[in-house]
């Protein structure tokens, strides 16, 4: 039983699954395939007919549709990873999972591995909007290198959504949160335009953000740009995603300190 | 008279639970006020005529916002809690309580609105200048109520599925798209056209556009009286069906006795 607990990949695996059949407990799988295929067209469908309204010579439909069709990843690997503490605290959990010996990387990495499994369906998913309904020229495209980019973008946000998710052990809800930077990417991570569009103060902010390095790295796989020439945005964004998560742990222990210390863990 | 006695105690809890944890007006500020951003970024030298069709759309998303999270988690958030079952035994027929609710949050739709419009004019430091003061007003406050009238029209629905939270996220975008809360609908392929005139908000903000805009060049031809006639028309059939709608529901809601599974 001890060895159980105190292997850590054993522990990631069955927090795990224990978290994908949470999840269809309370979701009809209907209703996420439904979510599945609906939210990213609709992002998509907004922001490229603000785009052509707009006309701004320098943002075309095809870097707007490109953009969200990653950005659209934010409502899996931000908003649904931001959400697990905030969860467990709903669902009167959280003590019996801090009590435990098991690992808590492990478990918590294990809350979001599914929606990870999600978040790279939901961009699939979007790309062929893009390619299908929004006309976006893939013929050039170095698939290879597409896949790649979304594969590092899925884990470097997911990242980022289990550090924002520490801040639920102590904050009464990790929505409020979860809502905030669910949005604050389509501004902030040149989703809808370039980061050189930004007040120089926010650029910095920008560039704190894996998805940054994503979007760009994305449009130019669509243009054909190889491993090799994707590689540097890669490797920034794999390192932002590591710092994230690193700093995330650190932060979920400083605010599992300060939630027992203050006795606000079961506070929702 | 007790039926409009159960609203206004509605009335007074709905605005009691909003009080108790204020923040959640955070979430259905942030979306629109984004949003009303990007659009204006990628204007990047707005003209104060596209600062204000950007944060009258944004004003509009603002409403719209929060009409839909809380009609979504009107009923949801009483199963969680385990007070449906006392909320549809009650004798007041549930559309009197669910109409006090959506009163409180169609004030506090307002109050969304006028945020986003009030932070995106001191952000771009554009005077709210609109061209009929009293017009604007009459369209803000209706295009609100027709929001509300939607979002009763969809807490009905809610109430049958323990999915409700996942429509609640699921139905912004496409309202936002389907309005031309952001840009004229005619962008729009054409057949989506009879859908967003169907939907109430549409003619509401062309309203809206047509009071605040001196030069406003992509409206309805229905011109802003047009606009208000088509609008109440709208919001007049949502609170028939709606109230039809609870009726059915109430009714389906005993025989089946799932109304408490979540």
């Amino acid at each position: 039983m001890s060895e159980n607990v105190s292997n850590p990949l054993r522990v990631f695996w069955s927090s795990a699954v224990l978290a994908k059949r949470a999840l269809f407990a309370w979701l009809n799988p209907a209703m996420w395939i439904m979510q599945l295929f609906g939210m990213s067209l609709f992002q998509i469908a907004f922001f490229v007919y603000v785009a052509k309204f707009v006309n701004n010579s320098e943002v075309s439909m095809e870097f707007v549709a490109i953009g969200n069709a990653l950005q659209s990843l934010a409502y899996v690997s931000v908003f649904a990873v931001c959400n697990i503490t905030g969860e467990e605290k709903n669902q009167g959990t959280i003590e019996n999972l801090l009590v435990s010996p098991a690992n808590r990387f492990s478990v918590f990495v294990g809350r979001a591995a599914f929606q990870i499994v999600n978040g790279l369906a939901t961009v699939t998913i979007a790309f062929l909007y893009a390619a299908l309904i929004f006309n976006v020229d893939f013929s050039q495209a170095n698939y290879l290198g597409l896949a790649t980019v979304i594969l590092v973008t899925t884990f470097a946000m997911t990242g980022f959504g289990l550090m924002l998710s520490s801040l639920g052990l102590f904050l009464r809800t990790s929505m409020i949160v979860a809502n905030i930077f669910l949005f604050i990417g389509l501004l902030l991570c040149g989703v809808n335009f370039p980061v050189s569009f930004l007040p120089g103060y926010l650029q910095p902010f920008s560039y704190a953000i894996p998805m940054t390095y994503g979007t760009e790295a994305a449009r130019m796989a669509v243009q054909g740009a190889s491993l090799g020439e994707l590689s540097g945005l890669l490797g920034m964004e794999a390192l932002v995603g590591f710092i994230v998560m690193i700093a995330g742990y650190l932060m979920f222990r400083g605010f599992e300190y300060l939630a027992r210390s203050k006795g606000t863990l079961d506070r929702f | 008279m007790p039926r409009l006695r159960a609203t206004a105690a509605s009335f007074r809890h709905q605005a009691a639970m909003f009080w108790a944890e204020p923040q959640w007006i955070i979430p259905n500020i942030i979306a629109p006020f984004v949003l009303a951003m990007v659009v204006l970024m990628l204007y990047q030298e707005p003209s104060p005529e596209a600062v204000l069709y950007a944060v009258l759309g944004g004003g509009m998303m603002g409403m719209w916002g929060n009409t839909l999270y809380a009609s979504g988690f009107s009923i949801q958030s009483d199963r969680w809690w385990g007070t449906v079952d006392a909320i549809f035994s009650a004798p007041s027929p549930l559309i009197w309580i669910i109409g006090g609710r959506t009163i409180w949050n169609a004030l506090v739709g307002i109050v969304n609105g006028l945020f986003v419009l009030v932070a995106a004019m001191v952000i771009f430091q554009t005077p709210l200048e609109v061209a009929d003061f009293w017009l604007f007003m009459l369209a803000f406050v209706l295009t609100l109520l027709s929001l509300a009238t939607l979002g009763m029209l969809f807490s009905a629905a809610f109430v049958l599925t323990r999915s409700a939270q996942v429509l609640t996220n699921g139905l912004e975008f496409p309202i936002y798209v389907g309005t031309g809360s952001m840009f004229p609908i005619f962008l729009l392929p054409y057949w989506s056209h009879p859908l967003s005139y169907s939907l109430a908000p549409t003619w509401g903000i062309d309203a809206i556009r047509y009071a605040a805009l001196p030069a406003y060049a992509d409206g309805f031809s229905v011109g802003y009286w047009g606009d208000i006639l088509y609008l109440a028309i709208l919001s007049v059939l949502y609170l028939t069906v709606s109230i039809w709608l609870y009726k059915a529901v109430d009714h389906r809601a005993r025989k089946t006795a799932n109304l408490m599974r979540y």
